[in-house]
């Protein structure tokens, strides 16, 4: 099963080189309502929450997307 | 060539200086992100359960100093208060039932016909985190942490660190994360040892000293950058925890195997406890989890999509789906409507059941709490935001949240079936944010 | 190796008879509007050292590099020194907001058709261009960062002292 993900992951990554946008056309994913977790602050709550009303938790969050600066 | 150059020169040179002058003076709204010293980011949340059930009011505070170059410290604080009783794992029964406190230094008692909720959980918890961000070289990107909690029967010790790599010029991002967590746990009269009786007050034989669990997670995503208007990310997770994983304030009633009603019992004479045998629940000491989640946000016409799915599966036979939906709807450029979707369903433990019938050899492990059970949840919200006089943001969101669940017809037995259903949940969240720089 | 900048004025050598004065008629059209004038004349500049600057109004990194632009602008304008810093925006309107609380020293450049961006095949945001005294692209950096900006300062020295 992990091997199977990891796989798929991978196939992801090479898929993905020849997707996305040039750097000057980064506007819109540059606005601070596009970024992945917009609100770390009610993430963090709600995951909280969740967690302690059910079996499941976390999955989310990491970088990328954004302005892609520097 | 050269003469028409010449004029072009003068007219582009004249085009773009004029144009900077005139530019300045059309003052439009800037749409880039702020980005002060420090940002600060404080939340007031109230959190309550229908029919005198679990309260929770806190306060956080998020604050991310930036530093030149991309590195980073932020540093979180919440403290929440909670009140108000859950579920025990007992059953509703016909007469009333009296149960010990996890204390041992008294009892309760819930009234027949009724749901046992054990309204023992007044606490105060204090939580705090940092992370450092700190890029490496110009495409790599590590983050290192920290966390603790402390609650008065509850201690939590945590350190992350992730590393994340840009590729295809930026347009696809790889990341790593580690995190290691160490808890402790010591009850009031210590944790019980699991399945053991609960014993009369004062009787603290079956207790263990303070307990451990640790927790490993490793989670691995990527992000990808589709088109302009469109990001995706997809990660994979794995979770393993080892140690003392019981809730030690959850009961499993002891049945007949014929009627299902709970045993009774009377303390001997001169003590004070439980009016009916109940004994401490008892989960496996490891559990493995593995999730799978995807995101996407997508920009339409200053609207934002925000979707996202996880699938959840583990060793204790636990399936979940989550499907989260926000659509960030502006008003105008100082003001937003968010409204918010989530459905969840997860399935039950397979140590996951009603009670244990009297006579029966105990089972290896055995649990009655509703979070282990089947249920489908939905949540349904409201969220508004605003810019204020001064610049900075503030929201206020509304939420509903329901759990229904049900309890397999098979785990049912004689007169528990009618009588003994899920503890259905309801709930209300509200929060106020305010989000401030410098 | 081919010239450089003559190669991007033959690339954007665009319609021909434009007379100065429907040039003024035409600058609100262009500010607006958002077309940019649609030459950058680099060979102005020959024979001075030119930093050619990639920035947009939603670049972060970008607002660290205008100041540390406008010292380099003055400390060596008398030099030689040219610095032309190309916008990317697609609304001449948010780069205006950004100058407004960013002033910059120097030239700005209005690409909004994104046809130089593409000609420089520019890897990030922000991007700089070192451009010889002989108009030959001597260096280029991806990203602005503080920790570097030594580094950027010799390169110009460099190219000025050559």
């Amino acid at each position: 099963m992990k091997k199977l993900i990891a796989v798929g992951l991978l196939a992801l990554c090479a898929g993905c080189s020849s997707m996305g946008v040039e750097p000057w056309d980064r506007d819109v994913l540059a606005k601070a309502e596009m970024q992945l977790t917009t609100d770390a602050l009610e993430a963090a709550t709600d995951d909280h929450i969740y967690f302690s009303k059910e079996a499941s938790s976390g999955g989310r969050g990491f970088g990328g997307g954004g302005c892609g600066c520097n | 060539m050269s003469k028409n150059t010449n004029q072009k020169s003068i007219s582009a040179t004249l085009a773009t200086a004029t144009c900077a002058l005139l530019g300045g003076t059309i003052a439009a709204p800037v749409d880039a992100q702020e980005e002060p010293a420090w940002d600060f980011n404080t939340s007031l949340l109230y959190y309550g359960e229908d029919n005198d059930r679990v309260q929770d009011a806190s306060i956080s505070m998020l604050a991310r100093r930036t530093f030149y170059d991309d590195r980073a410290l932020t540093m979180g604080l919440t403290i929440d208060a909670l009140t108000g009783a859950t579920p025990n794992g007992g059953i509703k029964q016909n007469t009333p039932q009296t149960f010990t406190r996890p204390s041992g230094n008294d009892v309760f008692t819930t009234p027949a016909n009724t749901l046992p909720l054990d309204d023992t959980f007044r606490d105060t918890r204090v939580a705090v985190n940092a992370s450092w961000q700190q890029p490496l070289g110009r495409l790599y990107t590590f983050n290192v942490g920290a966390s603790a909690s402390k609650e008065y029967d509850y201690l939590h010790l945590g350190a992350n660190a992730k590393i994340s790599r840009d590729f295809n010029k930026r347009n696809t991002t790889v990341s790593a994360g580690l995190a290691f967590a160490a808890d402790s746990i010591d009850p009031e009269g210590g944790a019980p040892t699991p399945l053991t009786p609960m014993l009369d007050v004062d009787d603290l034989s079956n207790r263990l000293g303070e307990q451990d669990k640790d927790i490993v997670d490793l989670v691995f995503g990527v992000t990808q950058v589709i088109s302009r208007n469109l990001v995706v990310q997809a990660n994979y997770s794995f979770s393993d925890s080892s140690g003392y994983l019981n809730d030690p304030f959850k009961i499993v009633a002891v049945v007949d195997g014929v009627t299902g009603d709970v045993i009774p019992r009377t303390p001997p004479s001169g003590d004070v406890g439980p009016s009916h045998e109940y004994i401490f629940e008892s989960r496996p000491d490891t559990r493995t989890k593995h999730s799978l989640y995807g995101q996407a946000k997508y920009y339409m016409a200053g609207k934002v999509l925000d979707a996202s799915y996880r699938y959840m599966t583990d060793d204790w036979d636990i399936d979940s789906h989550t499907v989260d939906l926000r659509y960030r709807w502006p008003i105008n450029d100082k003001h937003y409507l968010e409204p918010h979707l989530r459905f969840y369903t997860q399935t039950t433990a397979d140590f996951y059941r009603v009670g244990v019938v009297d006579g029966d050899p105990l089972p290896s492990h055995a649990t009655h709490d509703y979070r282990l059970g089947e249920f489908d949840a939905i949540t349904a919200g409201l969220k508004y935001g605003w810019e204020t006089r001064n610049g900075n943001e503030m929201s206020v969101r509304l939420e509903v949240y329901q759990q229904r669940g049900s309890i397999p017809a098979d785990r049912l037995i004689g007169n528990q079936v009618g009588l003994v259903q899920y503890p259905d949940l309801d709930a209300v969240i509200f929060q106020y944010s305010y989000r401030f720089g410098r | 190796m081919r010239d450089r900048w003559e190669w991007v004025l033959i690339k954007h050598s665009g319609r021909n008879g434009f007379r100065g004065m429907v040039v003024a008629a035409l600058l609100l059209v262009f500010c607006s509007t958002g077309i940019a004038a649609d030459t950058l004349e680099l060979s102005n500049h020959r024979g001075k050292v030119v930093v050619l600057d990639f920035w947009a109004s939603w670049c972060v990194p970008c607002r660290r590099s205008f100041p540390w632009m406008n010292t380099m602008q003055e400390k060596y304008g008398d030099d030689g020194l040219v610095i032309i810093a190309v916008n990317v925006d697609n609304a001449t309107a948010d780069a205006a907001a950004f100058l407004q609380e960013y002033p910059a020293k120097f030239e700005i450049f209005y690409d909004s058709d994104h046809q130089l961006v593409r000609d420089y095949a520019i890897e990030a945001m922000p991007s700089s261009f070192l451009i010889g005294r002989d108009g030959n692209v001597i260096d280029n950096h991806l990203g602005f960062k503080f920790a570097k900006t030594d580094e950027y300062e010799a390169a110009i020295v460099a190219a000025l002292g050559k």
